[in-house]
């Protein structure tokens, strides 16, 4: 790498750390142990407080030698959390919002609750996810060493628009002497910055098995960016994710510079490639998500001049947090249940694509209306069309059961997407549909739920078809 | 004699699942040739007969580039739409063919088509989400939909709008004239997408396109039930909030 950000003991303040600056942070730490005491976590108030206190607070408080942002559409929890997992395990003092609280608030209150009473700083890295949308409130007065970009595909339509924006957002918020770790397979992440930036690619290599011909309604990234001819696709995984060249003006994907190979049948290792130089790692999650979150930490760390040896020690030892899913086996019946984020067309997309990954005859209990955001604006249920609900009308799913309030639109955009209209049975609520699906002739039975109603309908519905499984059995 | 749709730039205009719009059409006449155009290839309707011509959501920047395909073909297009052929331009398709956009925040300011005689400013900061309902010649029950954009456009009212909004806001928050009509030209900033949402528009359209005998649309029973449902929701003055009132 071009550019050496190895994390030194030290402290470094942005410009202006004046009283008001001090108060500020006072504050937030008592507002911090206020809330603590009220048995909150207490992750974004105490920012907010510091902020009105002092607005340009987030330039100029303490910070470690080196902060890390960790951004993008979807992985960068997790990654947020392997980096500085990695890094704790290198041996570095790692402030992180661990929590996930990654607006400016969130990520002042991190910073607050890294710094002494005096305001020096107690940390050597700081390990910083932000909400992507947020660059422009945040990176030009953080100022971050590294921006690592893990993704930018579809998300929220109200909020997000497209991802094109998104990037735009990013790099208008981006200093040109940011270090921008990308990944390569994303064309639209890996155009982040400008010329001016140092840019270090991470991908993940094909497995052989990828198609050439991209599928679904959320392809970002079809035509060249120089000269508008259709790409074609070296391989492609889901959304845009994948590698391209055009045949017209020879543009490719960026070469990536820190690789993950296939793993290997027989010993279940994977090759690490770090500029050339390659280590074994043995991953705790093979899943393809989990591998890009692990190649944009190496990278990283790579970055951070860690030696590729110990990235592949350090990186074979991280095990991912707890995900959002379930998948057991009840009275000889797979019971899975996924959260399935509803007004997010690419996430639904992926929990569909799992379900038909998935061996045997099959019944699926969908409950993803975001009902949440009808109280604070408007719902628009435009992202079903934007969600390849094609995946659902695979003959092995022998029916599906909607609950909740936009079950109309959902068994119009199942009938669209070619799902047999008799296969779909409506109910108002969104839990009765376990009660009621059989558990005869069925191999695997998917309880799909957004965020919001993660405990009134998707433990509900857990509950009640375990208790269903298990009475069958006994 | 078949019937050719033409979806114009379907590589770069498809966002928001307006496509679906498509789709829909394709489902209700199976008989239709869909023709997809791409970027830089030479449009149907500049040369050949078309029976609907289709542009979707863009991105900004897609927005530039469609204007730059359709600008050499201005005036075949007034020339079919003042003819009958049948035009859907949904979401911020339709400000491509007005005078100009502007946006401030990506520093351009371009002349559009020229068709329409309509100006689109681009606020990067300000995004609208909305619901609309509102009225539109052809059928009796209203139109629903919803807005998410960072455009609004201004006009002078005399330019026909494709619905009159009843609630939610029009081509801007200052008017209930929502999109743009003439003769067979529909474009509207709505997304839902609008002939999914609005059986009886898509039946309207079907009738339009083959008035003899006119088809019926596909899934008629579901797609019903879908809009009876959402148009109680949106007669319930609850769901209603005040940034989607028409100001002025």
């Amino acid at each position: 790498m071009t550019e050496s950000t190895v994390p030194v003991p030290g402290n470094r303040h942005g410009p202006r750390f004046g009283l008001r600056a001090l108060a500020a942070v006072w504050i937030g730490k008592c507002a911090a142990s206020a809330l603590r005491l009220l048995g909150r976590e207490g992750t974004h108030v105490p920012g907010r407080i510091a902020l009105w206190v002092c607005p340009g607070l987030l330039g100029c408080i303490a910070r470690p030698d080196t902060v890390i942002v960790v951004t993008g559409t979807n992985g960068k929890t997790t990654t947020t959390n392997l980096l500085a997992d990695a890094l704790g395990a290198i041996g570095l003092r790692v402030s992180s919002n661990r929590a996930g609280s990654n607006l400016r608030d969130g990520i002042v209150a991190t910073l607050i609750s890294g710094v002494s009473l005096t305001g020096r700083c107690r940390n050597d890295v700081a390990v910083l996810e932000m909400d992507e949308r947020s660059a422009l409130r945040v990176l030009p007065q953080l100022a971050p060493d590294i921006v690592v970009c893990t993704n930018l595909t579809r998300d929220s339509i109200k909020r997000n628009a497209h991802p094109e924006f998104i990037a735009w957002v990013l790099s208008s918020a981006l200093s040109p002497t940011t270090t921008l770790v990308l990944n390569s397979d994303d064309l639209i992440a890996a155009s982040l910055g400008s010329d001016s930036n140092v840019r270090v690619f991470y991908g993940v290599d094909p497995t052989g098995d990828e198609s050439r011909e991209p599928s679904g309604s959320a392809v970002d990234a079809s035509i060249c960016p120089r000269c508008d001819e259709p790409l074609e696709w070296l391989f492609w995984r889901f959304n845009h994710i994948g590698r391209v060249r055009c045949r017209a003006c020879g543009f490719t994907s960026p070469k990536p510079d820190i690789r993950v190979s296939p793993i290997d049948s027989t010993t279940g290792l994977r090759s690490l490639v770090i500029n050339s130089e390659s280590v074994s790692v043995r991953l705790a999650n093979e899943s393809v998500v989990n591998v890009y979150n692990v190649a944009a930490v190496a990278a990283t760390l790579d970055v951070l001049n860690i030696a590729p040896k110990t990235i592949g020690s350090v990186v074979g030892s991280l095990t991912p947090p707890p995900s959002r899913f379930a998948d057991e086996t009840v009275g000889g019946v797979r019971l899975v249940r996924l959260l399935t984020k509803g007004l997010v067309g690419v996430a639904v997309s992926r929990a569909f694509a799992h379900i038909l990954s998935v061996p045997g005859r099959k019944v699926v209990l969908l409950a993803v209306d975001e009902t949440t955001d009808r109280f604070d604006g408007v719902e628009n249920t435009a992202w079903t069309y934007d969600a390849d609900y094609e995946y659902l009308a695979d003959p092995s799913i022998s029916a599906i059961y909607v609950g909740g309030v936009r079950r109309h639109d959902q068994a119009l955009r199942l009938a669209m997407a070619g799902v047999d209209p008799t296969r779909i049975v409506l109910d108002e609520s969104e839990t009765r549909g376990a009660d009621l699906v059989p558990l005869e002739g069925v191999d695997a039975i998917f309880n799909l739920h957004s965020n919001h109603n993660a405990v009134v309908t998707g433990d509900v519905v857990h509950g009640k078809l375990r208790t269903r499984l298990m009475e069958k059995n006994s | 004699m078949t019937l050719t749709i033409e979806m114009l730039f379907p590589e770069i205009a498809n966002l928001y699942g307006d496509n679906a719009n498509i789709d829909f059409l394709a489902r209700c006449l199976p008989q239709a040739r869909i023709a997809r155009t791409g970027l830089n290839e030479t449009p149907e309707f500049a040369s050949g007969k078309v029976d609907l011509v289709y542009l979707g959501p863009l991105t900004e920047q897609g927005q530039l580039r469609a204007i730059k395909r359709l600008l050499p073909h201005r005036d075949r297009i007034n020339h079919l739409i003042d003819s009958g052929t049948h035009f859907l331009f949904t979401h911020n398709a339709m400000e491509t063919l007005g005078s100009r956009i502007t946006n401030a925040e990506m520093n351009y300011d371009e002349a559009g088509v020229g068709i329409f005689d309509f100006s689109t400013e681009v606020g990067m900061f300000e995004r609208y989400t909305g619901k609309v309902m509102g009225t539109f010649d052809g059928v009796s029950q209203p139109i629903v939909g919803y807005k998410s954009q960072f455009s609004m456009v201004s006009s002078s009212p005399e330019i026909p709008g494709f619905m009159t909004t009843t609630r939610g806001i029009g081509r801007n928050p200052t008017t209930h004239v929502e999109g743009v009509r003439r003769h067979n030209f529909i474009g509207t900033s709505l997304i839902g997408p609008v002939l999914v949402m609005n059986p009886h528009l898509a039946q309207w359209l079907l009738s339009s396109l083959v008035p003899s005998p006119a088809p019926e649309i596909a899934l008629k029973e579901i797609a019903v039930a879908a809009y009876d449902a959402r148009l109680r929701e949106f007669h319930d003055d609850r769901t209603w909030s005040s940034f989607e009132r028409v100001s002025g």
